[in-house]
């Protein structure tokens, strides 16, 4: 086990060079762009490095000057942090009691089912009746109605891993604190929820990047700075007639930094909680 | 307990779903008439119709490539965090950020290295002198499909190699000693004592990216539109093109319908084969 | 030429030394314990003799050849797991025959060899089935039998009954004891657990912090232990120990307990050389120590404290000063608690250490 010829060695740490630069090297390439000039973007032989740094971008994306990109963009970033907050939250408090009741009477076990089959619609199959529904509560470009429409998304996702949270917190401490004399909602409030915190804490960050990340509600749903999220702001920007490539790549850059930083800092608990309801499920 | 949650199921999931149903029956248009009942004249046309088979190849190309990609090389990258070496954990800690970008961002970053003017992938090759001139790689139908995938790739084998690794760490040291006091080369000792830890959370991540992969739109939304000649063009591009660009309701309705179909049947396949091997193993 | 000869070996992790210089040969036919506490560095020892793991200094030689660098598998050893470490998705024949299959040899030989070993540990049933249907003392069989089909010149065992309930485990012992006597094996055996140890080997070697302190036959182990560590670590209850300094008595020298200043005879053949004044603990097993017969000379007075009837003996433990000791008495023994009693230790049971370093003061 630790014998390990030289050459063996050698081959290792070639291959993780070679990976690392494989998933470092599109980031930098991002980040590069997005404070790289215009000139050296449209360089023919590309300069890697650029020959003028230009931060404009970021200032021009992050001011509040009314009718600028920066304010469409600010506008964008606060409908998606919004959406996704409120989504998140209302997801969770559904989640919460039906994971529970799955988790300790196995009779409903098949709610879970259906909530996992429902992984199986594509999202432009529930479009046409949403679309026609919300704009008949005239909720249509409103960050309300598109936090309702995620509801479809995240609630049966969290549903299925909080339930696996729960199942590792053992109901022999429910059923103690039953004779004691506690009552239902005393002893999630107090015992279940705060021993499986971690499980749910994970759950919310996967819900928060999962709605952080989604893009054809938003699409079909928004139209103007009142709803529209980050990804379709980006969206636009990619697909317009924009010729400053590096803006593209700064909007990018700025959109990613929250799910990256969150990715880094819990890498192992999403990891965790991604394999344990998967290899359960 | 459930109720909150068999709520959100039944009235954002359930009676959408239900009115696509009576959509799919109908001729309606997007906006204004509800359209006559037309009975199964819309499944018909969509099965009859060369654009729904040409997408549903073009869909089945993606996923499945990009799948088996993605799974050979996260297994491949598994292997090698597996190993020790110095910046082990720096390296494991980077995997989680292809995934942790959003869709959208992805998608515009390649859409900007592959750039038919300026992008970065053209540069690369042109300058090592491995192509004469600059390409469109996503302009040109021979290329740009496998453009779309390997974007795809580069997002979700680090998470496939993530759950691999989590797999890998289960197999008990003592079995690993005893393959090797036994003599198992290094293919045998994958075969005898690796593979039996890891075929099952493999398989769960493969019938999940299959799925993910088979829904597929935001990517090539924003890469090519489904383009160059509908070359691209998945079955949920085909549908939200029928129902949101020629405003054809029910006709959209009905493909929608059959994707989840399709969807469903091939879920099913994978988990039966994926239960007949486990129990078989 | 012996089976296995260790010099000198170590082993070191950057600055922890594990093994610092292991000697020992083994004899064919020998079963040798690694005997000690988790952390003690026999599993590391185990583990180099296997090849699993190289040592940082020192030979290793089995069957008189430097088995330095060379694969596990080329090493005429076979090895049984704590955790049995059987392949989940092979049936128990293949997993017996594994080893074989990975060196070639042909399909019917193996099931010769397989269903030789399967008779030897009483399997023979249980071929077809898989690892997760067998239980606990069957999966030990079918490691033990994977080890016994390759015919090896050495057999390790890695702790093999620690995952066994108690009489599972004296059942293995029994069975083990068996197959060493039926196959004459050379065996090495790891273990923590002392009972193992004392009715399993033909010698033990007690190990502590990466070195042997003793290495003798069980009997030898118990009656004559080379320090205090391994005086107390062989032998349940433990040997009683009392600080005491050696005085000069009637006869010779005598040893008088720190904690009450009473004298206690020593047997002048093997502490004759007894300096008085030298600071010592003494050493008498429970069994050792009786009840005294009134008037008698060299007595210690204790206060009875617990009294428990195991069946066969009673078990009393007393305090003098305050130690605590513990006596072996016969069951119908007329004892109460709280009395003060008279005890007597047998003067040819005890055993002096030093003080400063715990080794025994042997007789000159």
């Amino acid at each position: 086990m630790e014998r390990r010829p030289l050459l063996q060695t050698i081959l290792v740490y070639a291959a993780a060079v070679i990976l690392a630069v494989v998933i470092i090297v599109p980031f930098a390439w991002l980040a590069i762009m997005s404070i790289s000039s215009a000139a050296d973007l449209s360089s023919r032989p590309l300069n890697w490095l650029p020959q003028t740094f230009d931060f404009s971008r970021y200032g021009k994306l992050l001011t509040v000057a009314s009718n600028s990109a920066g304010q469409a963009f600010l506008a964008s970033l606060r409908n998606s942090l919004v959406v996704a907050g409120m989504a998140t939250i209302v997801a969770l408090i559904v989640a919460v009691p039906s994971a529970w009741a799955v988790s300790r009477h196995k009779q409903v076990g098949w709610s879970i089912y259906l909530a996992i089959a429902t992984y199986m619609l594509p999202a432009v199959a529930l479009s046409v009746p949403l679309y026609k529904g919300l704009a008949a509560l005239g909720l249509l470009n409103n960050v309300f109605g598109l936090a309702a429409v995620y509801l479809t998304i995240l609630a049966p996702f969290t549903a299925w891993l909080l339930k696996s949270g729960f199942d590792a917190v053992p109901r022999e401490i429910e059923s103690a604190a039953m004779i004691d004399g506690a009552r239902l909602d005393q002893i999630l409030r107090r015992l279940t929820l705060p021993l499986a915190a971690p499980a749910v804490a994970t759950a919310a960050l996967f819900a928060l990047l999962l709605a952080w990340d989604e893009f054809f509600y938003a699409l079909l749903f928004t139209s103007d700075q009142r709803a529209k999220t980050l990804t379709v702001a980006i969206a636009d920007l990619a697909g317009g007639r924009i010729a400053d490539y590096g803006l593209i790549a700064t909007a990018g850059v700025l959109a990613a930094l929250p799910p990256v930083i969150i990715g880094i800092v819990m890498q192992r608990a999403l990891v965790a909680g991604l394999t344990q309801g998967g290899v359960k499920g | 307990m459930l109720l909150p949650l068999l709520a959100v199921i039944v009235l954002i999931i359930g009676w959408p779903l239900a009115s696509t149903i009576g959509l799919s029956l109908s001729d309606a248009r997007l906006v204004g008439t509800a359209g006559d009942f037309v009975g199964l004249t819309n499944f018909a046309n969509t099965l009859g119709n060369p654009s729904f088979g040409a997408a549903f190849l073009n869909t089945a190309v993606f996923a499945f490539a990009s799948v088996a990609i993605e799974i050979v090389v996260g297994v491949l990258a598994a292997l090698l965090l597996d190993q020790e070496f110095y910046g082990r954990t720096v390296l494991r800690a980077l995997m989680i950020l292809p995934w942790a970008l959003p869709t959208i961002v992805n998608a515009t970053l390649w859409r900007l290295i592959y750039n038919p003017e300026y992008g970065a992938l053209n540069a690369l090759l042109n300058q090592t002198g491995l192509i004469p001139d600059y390409r469109s790689w996503l302009g040109e139908p021979s290329s740009a499909m496998a453009a779309i995938i390997a974007a795809d790739v580069w997002k979700n084998f680090p998470l496939v190699a993530l759950i691999a690794l989590a797999a890998l760490q289960t197999v008990p040291k003592d079995i690993k000693a005893a393959s090797i006091v036994d003599g198992a080369g290094v293919f045998a000792r994958f075969r005898f004592v690796v593979w039996p830890y890891l075929a099952g959370p493999l398989m769960v991540a493969l019938v999940l990216r299959t799925i993910e992969a088979f829904k597929v739109f935001d990517i090539i939304w924003v890469m090519t539109r489904g383009g160059p000649a509908d070359t691209t063009r998945t079955l949920s591009i085909l549908v939200y093109q029928e129902a949101f660009s020629f405003q054809r309701a029910g006709s959209g309705a009905s493909m929608a319908l059959i994707v989840t179909l399709i969807i469903t049947v091939l879920a099913a396949l994978y988990i039966a084969t994926i239960r007949r091997g486990v129990a078989r193993a | 030429m012996s089976d296995l000869n260790i010099e000198g070996l170590r082993k070191s992790y950057g600055n922890a030394e594990t093994l610092k210089g292991i000697d020992l040969s083994l004899e064919h036919g020998e079963f040798l314990v690694l005997l000690g506490p988790s952390g003690c560095g026999k599993s590391t020892l185990l583990n180099c003799i296997a090849g699993l793991l190289e040592p940082t200094a020192g030979d290793i030689r089995i069957g008189g050849r430097s088995v330095l660098g060379v694969h596990p598998k080329d090493r005429n050893i076979a090895m049984v797991f704590q955790s049995y470490a059987l392949y989940p998705n092979l049936d128990v024949a293949r997993n017996i025959g594994f080893g074989l299959e990975m060196r070639g040899v042909p399909a019917d030989e193996r099931a010769r060899a397989v269903a030789r070993a399967a008779e030897t540990l009483q399997i023979t049933s249980l071929l077809k089935r898989r690892p997760s249907e067998l239980s606990g003392g069957q999966r030990q069989r079918v490691a033990i039998g994977r080890a016994l089909v390759r015919d090896p010149a050495i057999f390790l065992f890695d702790e093999p009954l620690s995952n066994l309930d108690a009489k599972l485990r004296s059942e293995m012992r029994l069975e083990l004891k068996r197959l060493h006597e039926m196959l004459g094996a050379t065996i090495i055996y790891v273990t923590h657990d002392q009972i193992e140890a004392m009715t399993l080997a033909t010698r033990i070697a007690v190990m502590r912090e990466g070195r042997i302190d003793q290495l003798a036959d069980p009997e030898t182990i118990y009656r004559d232990p080379a320090n205090l560590y391994v005086a107390g670590f062989v032998g349940s209850p433990a040997m009683n120990i009392f600080d005491a300094h050696v005085v000069a008595g009637q006869h010779g020298p005598a040893a008088a307990l720190d904690a009450d200043g009473s004298t206690v005879a020593l047997d002048p053949g093997l502490h004759r050389n007894g300096t008085p004044g030298t600071a010592v603990h003494l050493g008498v097993r429970p069994e050792a120590v009786r009840l005294a017969v009134p008037g008698e000379p060299s007595s210690v007075t204790a206060k009875v404290e617990v009294i428990e009837l195991t069946g066969p003996e009673k078990l009393v433990t007393a305090t003098v000063g305050d130690v605590r000791f513990t006596a072996r008495l016969d069951p119908n023994s007329r004892v109460a608690k709280g009395e003060t009693r008279q005890f007597v230790f047998d003067p040819r049971a005890i055993r002096l250490f030093d003080r400063a370093t715990g080794n025994a003061l042997t007789a000159g």
